[in-house]
């Protein structure tokens, strides 16, 4: 019998070193571990070399981005919101989620203080491409990838007057979540949402200052919400943010006042048309990660919407779901039985 | 006369100055010049080599070397206060890289578990070398209005060495509360090191704290974790050093040097005092 030493295919790898994927995978998940008999290693250390120098390291909470079922059990803790974005891709979700923790970082937002996240590595991993150690000439945030579930960024707040607060805020691709508006069946996927306390729907603002982009903004931000809410995907009392983003760009623009015509016109349609069913709605115009800071500062407007997620909780929580179900605690709807009462 | 044991551990970044407080103590502790509220009690049968060799160096002017990587030392000491209490402190002398490696591969060389584990932490911030994070927004802006050349190098991919300090330092004290190394309330001492180069600036530390490592005032002040915690700004050598392996030789040390007593070199700042007396962090430990 030929003792089958594993190795790791991946020359980032120190799997042959201390026993674990680089890439965090279970080892039988991972396509780079193959068997390589002893037979065939030539110039290799022999595993009881290895051995010797291998120091027993205890794994830490690897401290990126959430997956549904750690961030249901993190929603346990404290009260809390769950915040769903979105809108096309390039809108600026990701740029949003990055501009709260960008913010914490030099201070507490109005009465709100950093207390704590899981997250750290998923934010700085996200923020890199907007701050000076990049060496990018303009700020750059990395498209979330498509056909992935939603993962959650996660910050422990403490408010002034609701005390500590879990904010979850999912992160899903833009090009996802319009699939709804040609499917309506997808939207049953977006866990995320259903969850979520309120909804940021983001309108980019440089989008609506483009002729050839304009009317196809105005018409897939309204749609999104009609599919959402077509689909019980968002729960009866959930808030609504209609954001415009990139308000640098909008202020840049010759065609302002325009563009927040047009804004105003979505908040209208989406407000007339469902207020019924939604909890409170308000506008927002926000520049996360303005490129310059000529007429707007970094982060601005992002305070007011920060607020309004953790200061105005949903006033019903889903009359949309069966008696039976109706039990069934919030932050199970994360979870995939909570998901299968929707 | 009661005895009581208490386990420190020190903790900080690499550069942060653990060593130098390490050496400065264990001077302080040891000769009568010094006037501090703990004293050694006596040498048990341990090995004081590495203690002697760092307090040595301290007392010459010389930086300490780096800490090496292997063969942590773990340091015990029996102190007594001026009530003859005695009580046994244990300080690992631990590289400030295991610390980055905490951030930065997500694991923990479990040799050093027990020593996370103490209920007392000192933790040590280099206050001249605060990474803040800088945004491509405002570097523009300042390229824009300074006219200076914003001439471009290769991007710089994202790694996690990168962040700014208070954020390692966040994750790190999360760490120690996180499931693998929670042991409940916790006293945390931060010593915000070379004060001698950011006394100038008229801040307390517990100001310092709050306006140069925001995100880690704002964690403290939260509670979320439960971390009994009080700053101090320290000068443990009172000024700079010198490197005999690089021939260095600055007035500044030389003047250092000549006061008659090493212990007035050291400077520990509170919001209210400002003492020789090194141990005022570890006797607030013992409160």
């Amino acid at each position: 019998m030929v003792n089958e030493v594993q190795t790791c295919a991946n020359a980032d790898c120190n799997f042959a070193v201390d026993g674990k994927c680089v890439e965090g995978l279970p080892l039988q998940d991972c396509p780079h571990l193959g068997a390589l008999s002893e037979g065939k290693i030539e110039n290799i250390e022999s595993a009881a070399d290895i051995s010797e120098d291998v120091k027993p390291l205890i794994g830490l909470p690897v401290g990126d981005v959430l997956n549904r079922a750690a961030a249901s059990t993190l929603l346990r803790r404290y009260a809390s919101r769950v915040v769903g974005i979105i809108g096309p891709n390039d809108s600026g979700k990701t740029s949003l989620i990055a501009s709260v923790y960008e913010l914490l970082q030099v201070g507490p937002i109005a009465d709100i203080d950093f207390a704590g996240s899981s997250t750290l590595i998923g934010f700085e991993r996200v923020c890199h491409d907007a701050r000076a150690a990049s060496r990018r000439t303009a700020p750059y945030t990395e498209r979330t990838s498509r056909g992935v579930d939603a993962t959650f960024f996660h910050l422990d707040l403490n408010h002034s007057d609701y005390g500590l607060v879990s904010l979850m805020l999912g992160d899903r691709s833009g090009e996802d979540y319009l699939m709804a508006t040609d499917e309506i069946i997808r939207a049953d996927e977006y866990f995320e949402l259903k969850r979520a306390d309120c909804v940021v729907v983001l309108v980019n603002g440089d989008q609506l200052s483009n002729v050839r982009r304009r009317h196809e903004t105005i018409a897939k931000s309204s749609q999104i919400i009609e599919a959402l809410i077509e689909s019980n995907t968002l729960r009866i009392g959930c808030n609504l943010a209609c954001v415009l983003s990139k308000k640098d760009m909008v202020l840049a623009s010759p065609k302002t006042e325009r563009i927040r015509q047009d804004f105003g016109n979505i908040v209208s349609t989406i407000s007339d048309k469902h207020s019924q069913h939604l909890g409170q709605i308000r506008s927002f115009e926000i520049s996360a990660s303005p490129r310059s800071l000529e007429s707007v500062s970094r982060g601005e407007g992002v305070e007011d919407l920060l607020k309004f997620w953790i200061e105005t909780p949903p006033k019903v929580y889903s009359c949309n779901v069966p008696r039976t179900v109706q039990k069934t605690r919030m932050i199970d709807l994360l979870t995939s039985e909570g998901e299968s009462c929707l | 006369m009661t005895d009581d044991t208490l386990d420190v551990s020190i903790i900080g970044l690499p550069g942060s100055g653990k060593t130098t407080l390490l050496a400065a103590i264990w001077h302080s502790i040891q000769e009568p010049e010094a006037d501090t509220d703990l004293k050694l009690h006596k040498l048990s049968n341990g090995n004081y080599e590495h203690l002697n060799a760092l307090a040595k160096r301290w007392r010459a002017g010389e930086i300490q070397q780096r800490t090496q990587l292997s063969g942590m030392k773990s340091i015990e000491m029996r102190l007594i206060n001026e009530k003859s209490m005695t009580l046994d402190i244990t300080f690992p002398d631990v590289p400030g890289e295991e610390f980055s490696r905490m951030w930065e591969l997500r694991e923990l060389d479990k040799s050093i578990e027990q020593t996370m584990a103490a209920s007392s932490i000192v933790l040590v911030i280099n206050g001249d070398t605060i990474q803040f994070p800088t945004w491509v927004a405002d570097f523009t802006a300042i390229t824009t209005a300074t006219g200076l050349n914003d001439e471009s190098e290769d991007l710089r991919d994202w790694s996690a060495d990168l962040a700014p300090t208070q954020v390692k330092i966040v994750d790190l004290l999360q760490l120690l509360m996180s499931d693998q190394l929670h042991v409940g309330k916790r006293r945390l001492s931060i010593l915000v090191s070379a004060w001698d180069k950011v006394e100038d600036e008229g801040l307390t530390p517990a100001q310092l704290l709050k306006a140069k490592l925001p995100l880690l005032y704002q964690y403290l002040k939260s509670n979320r974790d439960p971390w009994t915690w009080k700053v101090w700004g320290l000068s443990a050598q009172g000024g700079v050093y010198e490197d005999p392996e690089k021939n260095q030789e600055y007035p500044e040390t030389a003047a250092l040097l000549d006061l008659d007593k090493p212990s007035d070199r050291i400077k520990v700042v509170d919001e209210k005092d400002v003492t020789t007396d090194i141990t005022k962090p570890l006797v607030w430990l013992m409160s």
